[in-house]
């Protein structure tokens, strides 16, 4: 059978001697290319169900491959390899080692929401992506991304103090990415602030990053909050 | 004519034709009531070509059907008439139509069809934009003109493209049905065109190709082995024009995962059937049920056959669902069959 799609093969299955000689005759180099079989020899079970326990991917197992996702993904007009419905299948048949062969992109939708929006099975593509990335940092199977580290340093402190304080999240947000912390538009940023803000706001929000205040009565309250959310994540997902 | 020797059946489709024979030919009398001013249903009025499966042309093979009824002493046919009342119950239903005639009948049997999808709710596909993306019903009109060309500007296309599914099986406009017959129908209809016009190409654009029972080789195959049919399994997610005039079908062809962009001629929507504009209207005046889609609700299936949820009022064809001809056929013999035992006053059924 003709191979109508190169990129199916990865470069390991690609078995080639760079010098051979057999009986004789000089085979090296692509003469003696061999592609060891890319056989699939399971189906993880359960795998869909544990995507499907993350917010937003509760209908992946609606899809039935039409593919239209995929055309309308702002995503994949960037790199063809940025497939959601080639993921959803291997999601949908629990074929996760073919699906951690894309790890490093898959967190890079974009949350248009142009596929749940063309989806004619109401699957919510972009809920699935979310999910799946995720799934992957969650797993350790990728680098936590700028946007969890966010969320992290933002959640920290509202369960600490209550509140959040901009120029804080900023900072701890700077320090968990390794960024550093003056950066071109940080200044320019910060420039047009102190032009157009009154001194007494630039003052309090001084005074904010250096006192960092409490909500009233915090107390407890965030350790509490810290367990729910704790016991929250445990029984989605493993539950 | 009294209640006890009449059928009342509305609609004259393939199904209410039948029904109206059989009430006949069981030695009853049936008063046939049709909207239009033709009768035969969607294949006259929308103009069909040639029929599934039998190859017949639609305006002979119903044309049949019309002129048994036309030509039968116990049918009274109105016209260009509706129901606007009905009184009574079973054994004595009082009928009164929209010229202010009244008919009495025992039982009533609603073969009231279905309605086209309308395109238009589909923008993103062309029609209505383009003059070259036409809907099925108008290519089986460009098939009965024995021509095929570009509506635009006349020219014979290279190539066709028929995009399954339009107006089925899409949560996003509501319609969580299939079809049923539109995958038939464009094989037959890609066979058609490339015999009508040789150098033309078909291309059918599917997610699943439903030629069920005995359709599989006589369209699905015949169509791909014989007549050069292309398939491709895509679900085109835009119809667009080029510069030069062309339409450019996009969509991911998902067994190359690669995103395509294809010239072509002409694009033809395989639309599907929707619930009879008129069931809302048919159920207040008759006191049926709609099932959920919107088609007329059927009885417990197994011994009350073709019952609606109201007694002495049967249903037949394309208004339960989507359906063929054949089967409409069926079903209409079965539900005059079901009223005609009605003025008998013999049924034995569990409601
Ligand atoms: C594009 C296309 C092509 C098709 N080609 C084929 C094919 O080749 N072979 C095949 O087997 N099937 C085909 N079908 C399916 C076929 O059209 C239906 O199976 C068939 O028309 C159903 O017959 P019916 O009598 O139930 O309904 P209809 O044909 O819809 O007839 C209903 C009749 O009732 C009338 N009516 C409606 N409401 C009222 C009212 N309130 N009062 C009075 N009269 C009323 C209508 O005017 C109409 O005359 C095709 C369908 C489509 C969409
Ligand atoms: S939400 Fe994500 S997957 Fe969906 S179209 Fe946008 S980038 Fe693509
Ligand atoms: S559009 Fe929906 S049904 Fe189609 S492939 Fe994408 S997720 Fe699946
Ligand atoms: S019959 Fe075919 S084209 Fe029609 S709705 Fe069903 S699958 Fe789609």
């Amino acid at each position: 059978m003709a191979i109508h799609e190169k990129t199916l093969i990865d470069p390991d299955r690609i078995l080639q001697h760079d010098h051979l000689v057999i009986d004789g005759v000089d085979v090296s180099g692509s003469w003696n290319t061999m592609i060891s079989p890319r056989t699939l020899t399971d189906y993880d079970d359960g795998f869909e169900k544990v995507i499907q326990s993350y917010a937003g991917a509760e209908n992946v197992h609606r899809c039935w491959q039409c593919g239209s996702c995929t055309n309308s993904c702002t995503m994949y007009a960037q790199n063809v390899d940025f497939n959601p419905r080639y993921w959803i299948y291997l999601i949908r048949l629990g074929l996760k080692a073919e699906l951690l062969k894309d790890k490093d992109i898959i967190w890079q939708c974009v949350s248009c929401n142009k596929c749940t929006n063309i989806c004619p099975k109401d699957v919510r593509p972009e809920g699935v992506m979310k999910a799946t990335a995720h799934w992957l940092e969650e797993n350790g199977l990728i680098a936590k991304t700028r946007s969890t580290m966010f969320d992290e340093e933002f959640t920290e402190q509202c369960i600490e103090y209550g509140r959040i304080e901009d120029t804080e999240v900023m900072v701890g947000f700077f320090k968990k990415s390794g960024q550093p912390l003056v950066q071109a538009w940080i200044v320019e940023f910060g420039k047009r602030l102190t032009k157009h803000l009154p001194l007494s706001q630039l003052t309090k929000m001084g005074m904010n990053v250096v006192f960092r205040p409490k909500t009233k009565s915090w107390g407890k309250t965030g350790e509490v909050l810290a367990e729910y959310v704790k016991a929250q994540k445990e029984a989605a997902h493993h539950g | 004519m009294s209640a006890q020797d009449t059928v009342l059946v509305v609609g004259s489709g393939p199904a209410g034709l039948s029904a109206a024979a059989t009430v006949a030919a069981m030695g009853k009398k049936a008063v046939l009531v049709e909207k239009e001013d033709v009768l035969g249903g969607a294949p006259i009025i929308s103009g069909y070509a040639k029929l599934v499966p039998s190859g017949e042309w639609a305006k002979d093979a119903i044309g049949r059907m019309v002129s048994r009824v036309e030509g039968d002493g116990n049918i009274a046919i109105h016209k260009q008439t509706k129901v606007s009342k009905l009184d009574g119950e079973a054994g004595s239903f009082t009928a009164t139509l929209s010229d202010g005639k009244t008919v009495k009948a025992g039982s009533v049997v609603l073969a009231t069809g279905f309605t086209h999808f309308d395109s238009i709710n589909k923008p993103e596909w062309g029609f209505g934009t383009y003059e070259d993306v036409l809907t099925t019903t108008q290519m089986e009109q460009m098939v009965s003109s024995g021509q095929i060309r570009c509506p635009s500007d006349g020219r014979v296309p290279e190539r066709v493209a028929i995009l399954l599914c339009v107006g089925s099986r899409d949560r996003q406009i509501g319609r969580e049905w299939c079809s049923k017959i539109c995958c038939t129908v464009s094989t037959n209809l890609a066979m058609e065109i490339k015999e009508i016009s040789p150098q033309t190409d078909v291309f059918i654009y599917y997610m699943d190709i439903r030629t069920f029972g005995l359709y599989e080789d006589k369209f699905y195959w015949k169509s791909q082995e014989e007549f050069k049919t292309k398939f491709v399994k895509a679900r085109i997610a835009e119809v667009t024009k080029s510069p030069d005039g062309r339409l450019l079908v996009k969509g991911e062809d998902t067994l190359v995962k690669r995103p395509i962009v294809i010239p072509m001629d002409i694009v033809v929507h395989a639309i599907g059937m929707d619930p009879s504009l008129e069931n809302p209207e048919i159920a207040k005046i008759f006191g049926v049920g709609l099932e959920k889609h919107g088609f007329i609700d059927k009885a417990e299936q197994y011994t009350n056959s073709q019952g609606t949820t109201r007694k002495g009022i049967y249903v037949c064809g394309a208004a339960t669902g989507p359906d063929d001809i054949d089967s409409s056929i069926a079903q209409g013999q079965s539900a005059g069959a079901r009223a005609v035992a009605d003025l008998h006053g013999r049924q034995k059924v569990a409601v």
